[in-house]
């Protein structure tokens, strides 16, 4: 397990997680992905979902499982979820591209139509990102929602930006 | 010499939560803080807590702060005091007499029943060096930034990837310092992996089976060296790197602050799942004296989350136990809030200290 | 450094990095409020000092500014390395009032009666 050693996922640990899309229901159009793997006490996503996509049920430290055929990929759940795990994919996007929506908590926040880097788990830069949209709601309370546009290769692994 | 029926000395999750519980029912209320502001740890956590929605989950603790504060300015007969030290507390029959300083005055609070939620204080690590200005705990660190808005420095070393060292991390790089590195001693990482992502992800290493081997510098922290560890703690030679930084962060866990609890002699032991030694306590939290309960990181190291629980419970047993609550309205809202805070006890970071407290109760049965 | 790993064995849930608590590092400072050092403690120790009570009395480590809050945790460690102890058994110092450094006239000051809120 990479992720509790070194504080990411390897690719098999993530497509075994429930909160985790079929490659089949990925290439549909947008979903959400949610990288979370541990049974810690939390729900909030579950509750934000008005499509009632993701269940954890009453014990709360049970993992949340996505019915992705409910899903829209609208990105509402995003924000509510305090450890910043969930992200929505959309390889439909264009033929070559994706669209990322992703938590983001840094200032300044960037411009739409602005050239960022696209960054893996581990921080490293993979490629260049294109924001789209920058959502930052009341609801939100100060999580912003960005969407960024990446080459399609990297839509699974792109999970954070930075400014250049 | 002042009366009151209640004294709660903390005015974190737990005290507040206490106050607010039992001046509901009736109760009269003195709560004593030694800060200018209420609140305890909680107007730190600029991060949102996890839970579920009767926990405040995904709401940002300092919020939650603002909310138990809202309650507690509704009931009449609280009385805060800030800026009080309480500095002893002395049995007298059947009540307890704290020594409060307040204003450069020494006052005498006397009380049928005693609260305390004095909190927890941080370990410090010893290594040469550890006593260079820039050598910080993670709490004062994250006053400085998220109260003060004062960054400790520009490339800071953390050591200790629990979820202080993780949330601590993140928040000051969204301060923007510069975050070289996360060590921790053990082979895996201690803290939720959902915040480890969330620094991982910005390019923070974090490196595990490693530690800080000494730290040099003239007047200040100017660098630090690092080297890996083996299973049995071992440092590994040859495996020694140099970082360049000013500030190193000190994340290595917390101890309950108990020296008021020592006092009172209520008997403690040894639960290393809460943070080391703990009053012992029954299911209202009362210790091994009469009339002095505990509640919060005093009775063991967990979350503001359970703290506020522990805190509800003591202020439904106070109010029992006055007479404001008959026992079975007790029992009710007694059995509500157990098992709000038992749904945070689950999963593998939970389990450990749902067991040691049961333990505890256990012990408390027979002492 | 014989009992390290016994003692770290057992310090693994507190996910705390490996103490550097070895004579290699004498002048180490320990108690920075009183500024007593690693070979002060260890001494106190082949003197036959046992409990963190018996070391505070000797070298004063823990009377400071923070009554012992920093360095009664380390005080343990080294104890319990030195002795063969567990860290769990030796007991943190005893605590008297006044909990918190407090100056004798504030104390003396007590307040007068007629302030009796009850
Ligand atoms: C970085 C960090 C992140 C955290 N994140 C989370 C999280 O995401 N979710 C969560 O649920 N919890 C979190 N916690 C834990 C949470 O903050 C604590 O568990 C909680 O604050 C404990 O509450 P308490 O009321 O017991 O003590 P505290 O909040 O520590 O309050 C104790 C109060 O008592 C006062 N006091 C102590 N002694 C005296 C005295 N002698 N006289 C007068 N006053 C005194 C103190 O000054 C303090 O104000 C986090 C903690 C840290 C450090
Ligand atoms: S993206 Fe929208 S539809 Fe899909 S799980 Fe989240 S909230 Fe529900
Ligand atoms: S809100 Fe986030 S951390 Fe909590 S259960 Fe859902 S995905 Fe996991
Ligand atoms: S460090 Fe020893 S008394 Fe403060």
């Amino acid at each position: 397990m990479t992720l509790l050693k070194d504080g990411f996922f390897d690719p098999e640990e993530l497509e075994n997680l429930p909160g985790v899309p079929s490659k089949k229901r990925l290439i549909q159009g947008p979903v959400v992905v949610i990288e979370c793997a541990q049974e810690i006490p939390c729900n909030p996503c579950e509750e934000a979902c008005h499509k009632k996509a993701i269940q954890i049920g009453d014990s709360i430290i049970d993992l949340p499982i996505l019915d992705a055929d409910k899903c829209s990929g609208c990105g509402l759940c995003i924000a509510s979820c305090p450890g910043q795990a969930i992200f929505v994919v959309d390889t439909t996007y264009s033929d070559k591209e994706a669209a990322i929506q992703l938590p983001y908590e840094f200032l300044p926040y960037p411009e739409e139509e602005q050239l960022v880097n696209g960054l893996n788990r581990a921080g490293e830069k993979v490629c260049s990102a294109k924001v789209l949209k920058v959502l930052n709601h009341k609801k939100f309370d100060r999580t912003a929602v960005i969407t960024i546009v990446v080459p399609i290769q990297y839509a699974m692994e792109v999970r954070n930006i930075a400014l250049r | 010499m002042r009366k009151t029926e209640f004294a709660i000395v903390g005015a974190g999750p737990a005290g507040l939560s206490a106050a607010i519980e039992a001046a509901r029912a009736g109760v009269k209320v003195v709560l004593a803080d030694e800060n200018q502001r209420p609140g305890g740890q909680l107007f730190k956590q600029i991060h949102k807590f996890f839970g579920s929605e009767a926990h405040h989950a995904g709401v940002r603790g300092i919020d939650i702060g603002t909310m138990l504060l809202q309650q507690v300015s509704q009931q009449k007969n609280v009385e805060i005091m800030l800026d009080s030290v309480v500095w002893g507390i002395f049995r007298a029959n059947t009540s307890h007499t704290l020594g409060v300083i307040h204003n450069s005055k020494n006052i005498h609070l006397k009380a049928r029943k005693v609260l305390l939620a004095t909190g927890a204080t941080e370990n410090v690590l010893a290594f040469p060096g550890w006593t260079l200005a820039g050598v910080m705990g993670a709490g004062a660190i994250q006053t400085l930034v998220n109260v003060h808005r004062v960054l400790p420095g520009k490339r800071v070393l953390m050591v200790g990837s629990g979820n202080v060292g993780l949330i601590v991390s993140y928040q000051l790089l969204q301060a923007g310092a510069e975050v070289v590195a996360i060590v921790e001693a053990l082979p895996k990482i201690g803290g939720y992996a959902v915040h480890a992502g969330k620094v991982a992800r910005t390019g923070v290493p974090i490196l595990t089976s490693t530690t800080v081997k000494e730290v040099h510098g003239k007047d200040k922290v100017e660098k630090a060296v690092l080297v890996q560890i083996d299973k049995n703690w071992q440092p590994l030679t040859g495996t020694e790197r140099e970082l360049e930084v000013d500030v190193v962060c000190l994340a290595c866990g917390l101890s309950p602050l108990a020296e008021l609890a020592w006092i009172t002699g209520c008997k403690f032991t040894d639960v290393p799942e809460l943070g080391g030694h703990v009053p012992i306590h029954n299911e209202n939290m009362e210790t091994t004296v009469p009339g002095i309960y505990v509640a919060g990181d005093l009775a063991g190291i967990e979350e503001a989350s359970t703290a506020i629980e522990e805190g509800r419970l003591v202020g439904i047993a106070v109010a029992e136990a006055l007479g404001y609550l008959a026992a079975g309205e007790a029992k009710d809202k007694k059995t509500e809030i157990s098992s709000r805070a038992e749904q945070l006890r689950e999963g593998p970071f939970g389990i450990a200290r749902k067991q040691a407290k049961e333990q505890l109760i256990c012990r408390s049965l027979s002492e | 450094m014989k009992n390290l790993k016994k003692i770290s064995k057992q310090k693994q849930r507190t996910y705390e990095g490996e103490s550097d608590l070895n004579i290699e590092n004498a002048d180490m400072i320990i108690c920075r409020c009183q500024e007593v050092t690693l070979k002060d403690i260890v001494q106190a120790i082949a003197e036959d000092a046992t409990t963190v009570n018996e070391i505070k009395r000797r070298t004063r480590a823990g009377m400071g500014l923070c009554q012992g809050r920093s360095c009664s945790r380390l005080v343990r460690k080294i104890l319990a390395e030195h002795t063969g102890q567990k860290f769990a058994k030796v007991i943190p110092g005893t605590f008297r009032p006044p909990v918190r450094p407090i100056a004798l006239s504030t104390l003396a000051s007590l307040e007068e009666d007629t302030d009796d809120k009850s």
